[in-house]
């Protein structure tokens, strides 16, 4: 990398004196934002990627766009496939993250920060906000990307940290590579599965494999989407009643109706809203009950003694789960149901307005396309060094039914799997490993200086960021 | 591509060079120095018992930021000689080894993981390149298996 080094004389460190100020390291991803302090260890701020809008204009935070008094429509500013669509509001919901938990800023005047603004009176706020004090102008920028972000976003992003917030110097850094890097791996199979996006993708010494990039919606949204069939189809059908709509709850017994009092609203919150908050209790059915059939064979194969390995898990203990309203029953096989989509598409459940999920979807065909895409002298090595990383791969049984399938798929071949095993290390890899690499002395050699972005414009991420 | 930005001391350099031109160098085992600034020469040897070497690498330890003494990754050039299958005599290959178990910090496995290509870089010569992250990954027979396939 010696060639990138800047000289002496151009190296900025005035502006920034390695440790005494603190990168900044930003991981938007499609359902929540995470950004902390270069070196800590988990980010300290971890903020909601959906927004509110009502009629007084945009709102942010957990302790915002939960409040069912206020009539909020819910958006999100990323696409499906976890990269920017919405710019303006994305800008302000990452200077929400950072300005709002990040101690030493002092935010903006809330008169002109952008945040509280009137969507109709934008344009002329935000002139103010070129003018006043920038939010970054102290630190240093590190953000991460999707593998498969475009080259437009990427310019777009370096002149958001340059332009808006001021920052002296920025990287842009792809997140599986800091999820490979965290894993002590310079050539891995990353296996992703976030909130919106499951991908697979080779990377060879620090490069990713364009090639080799695999992608599909059977992620943790998705998962919801099975657990909404299941509740749908049950017989009786299982209301999904968020917490907002209960005043109190009588404790029922298992499979009782609900005995509670609802709240009323004077003003009936949107559909969006209600989705938001039904998919928090999805959430905590996802991760206390939902369970990975690991193996061996599918959950719908047969096992000796003439019985299925569903029969079998039914046979199991089940799970009990509560909801908001106090309704409770006991999952038995249906927890196993709703993950099996994921390994096996004919035992996807069926989603209104949605195509069925196909074979190629799958994490094992998506694992095994991206393989078959690299240089055969390559694949050995990535089956020996394959790390799992992102929230929904939490989902009990993922990483022992990964191995499982992979081993029957590769049967001369050695599976390897590397999956963090604290729960942080999982959920917020690629945010710590930009953590750590922010923090060393040696990185302010990398960064793009203000002073490069000035010269050759946006387009320097392209050359740089490789 | 997102690298560390660390240095690599001029010594890792002819210690190489060394080791690929005369044979009294058997391995080079390769640290970052205390600061994550460096990377530097640990140690050399000419002991040829593969077992002993692969002992230094087990036993290897690094700081964390906050002092703790934990499991260390390290990288390593080891001159490794091996006799064909075909009973055709013994063939050497310089291989390059980056060594980082997963039960080391993520701090110390992220800062060798972006560094290393500045040291391979810096090294001409290099035949092979074994990335091992246990035990296993590290045993004589397993790069030997590697080498046994034509690769």
């Amino acid at each position: 990398m010696a060639s990138q080094t800047l000289t002496s004389s151009m190296q900025p460190t005035d502006v920034y004196g390695g440790d005494e100020v603190s990168a900044i390291i930003l991981d938007p991803g499609f359902s929540s934002v995470r950004a902390g302090f270069a070196g800590e260890d988990t980010p300290k701020s971890f903020v909601s990627s959906y927004y509110g809008v009502n009629e007084g204009g945009q709102v942010f935070g957990d302790d915002a766009i939960h409040n069912p008094l206020a009539g909020l429509d819910i958006r999100n500013p990323m696409s499906k496939e976890g990269i920017v669509e919405d710019w303006d509001t994305a800008t302000r919901l990452w200077e929400y993250a950072i300005t709002s938990r990040l101690t030493s800023f002092k935010q903006a005047d809330p008169r002109n920060n952008g945040l509280n603004d009137d969507l109709k009176d934008l344009d002329v706020e935000m002139d103010g906000v070129e003018e006043g004090e920038k939010p970054l102008e102290e630190h240093p920028l590190l953000m991460t990307e999707t593998a498969w972000n475009s080259p437009k976003n990427r310019e777009r992003a370096i002149e958001i940290a340059m332009e808006s917030w001021g920052c002296p110097a920025f990287w842009l850094a792809r997140n599986s590579v800091l999820a490979a890097f965290g894993a002590g791996k310079a050539t891995a199979l990353v296996v992703d599965v976030g909130a919106s996006t499951a991908s697979v993708l080779a990377i060879h010494d620090g490069l990713i494999l364009k090639k080799s990039i695999q992608k599909s919606h059977l992620a943790g949204n998705w998962l919801s989407s099975q657990i909404r069939t299941l509740f749908a189809t049950s017989e009786p059908k299982v209301e999904l009643v968020p917490h907002y709509t209960i005043m109190s709850k009588t404790p029922v017994d298992a499979g009782a109706p609900a005995q509670a009092t609802y709240r009323t609203y004077e003003k009936e919150v949107t559909d969006s809203f209600r989705a938001l908050e039904e998919e928090r209790v999805l959430t905590e059915f996802k991760e206390s009950v939902v369970q990975v059939w690991t193996g061996p064979g599918r959950l719908n194969s047969p096992m000796q003694a003439g019985m299925t390995n569903l029969e079998y898990a039914k046979s199991q203990p089940g799970r009990v789960f509560e909801m908001p309203d106090g309704y409770n029953q006991m999952w038995g096989g249906e927890r196993f149901t709703v993950a099996e989509g994921m390994w096996d598409e004919r035992a996807a459940l069926p989603v209104a307005g949605e195509q069925p999920v196909q074979k190629g979807q799958t994490i094992s065909e998506m694992v095994k396309a991206s393989v078959n895409a690299v240089d055969m002298d390559l694949r050995s090595q990535l089956l020996q060094n394959i790390v799992v990383t992102g929230g929904t791969t939490l989902v009990n049984g993922f990483t022992d039914r990964l191995n499982n399938e992979l081993t029957v798929m590769y049967p001369s071949a050695r599976i390897k799997i590397q999956a963090a095993g604290l729960t942080a290390e999982r959920r917020f890899g690629s945010w710590i490993g930009g953590s750590i690499l922010g923090s060393l002395g040696t990185f302010h050699q990398m960064w793009i200086s203000k002073k490069e972005f000035e010269e050759f414009g946006s387009s320097v991420v392209e050359k740089r960021c490789k | 591509m997102s690298q560390s930005g660390v240095q690599v001391d001029a010594e890792c350099v002819s210690k190489f060079n060394e080791l690929k031109l005369g044979k009294s160098i058997k391995y080079i085992i390769y640290k970052l120095s205390d600061d994550f600034g460096t990377i530097v020469v640990e140690e050399t040897g000419s002991d040829k018992d593969w077992d002993n070497f692969r002992e230094k690498l087990v036993n290897a330890k690094t700081k964390s930021k906050q002092g703790k003494e934990g499991k260390g990754p390290r990288y390593a050039v080891y001159d490794f000689e091996y006799e064909l299958a075909s009973g055709e005599g013994t063939r050497n290959k310089i291989t390059f080894i980056a060594w980082s178990p997963d039960d080391a910090g993520i701090g110390p496995k992220m800062t060798y993981a972006s560094s290393k290509d500045a040291l391979k870089r810096a090294l001409n010569g290099i035949a092979a390149e074994v990335q091992a992250n246990d035990e296993d990954d590290i045993e004589y027979n397993t790069i030997l298996a590697k080498f046994a396939k034509g690769k």
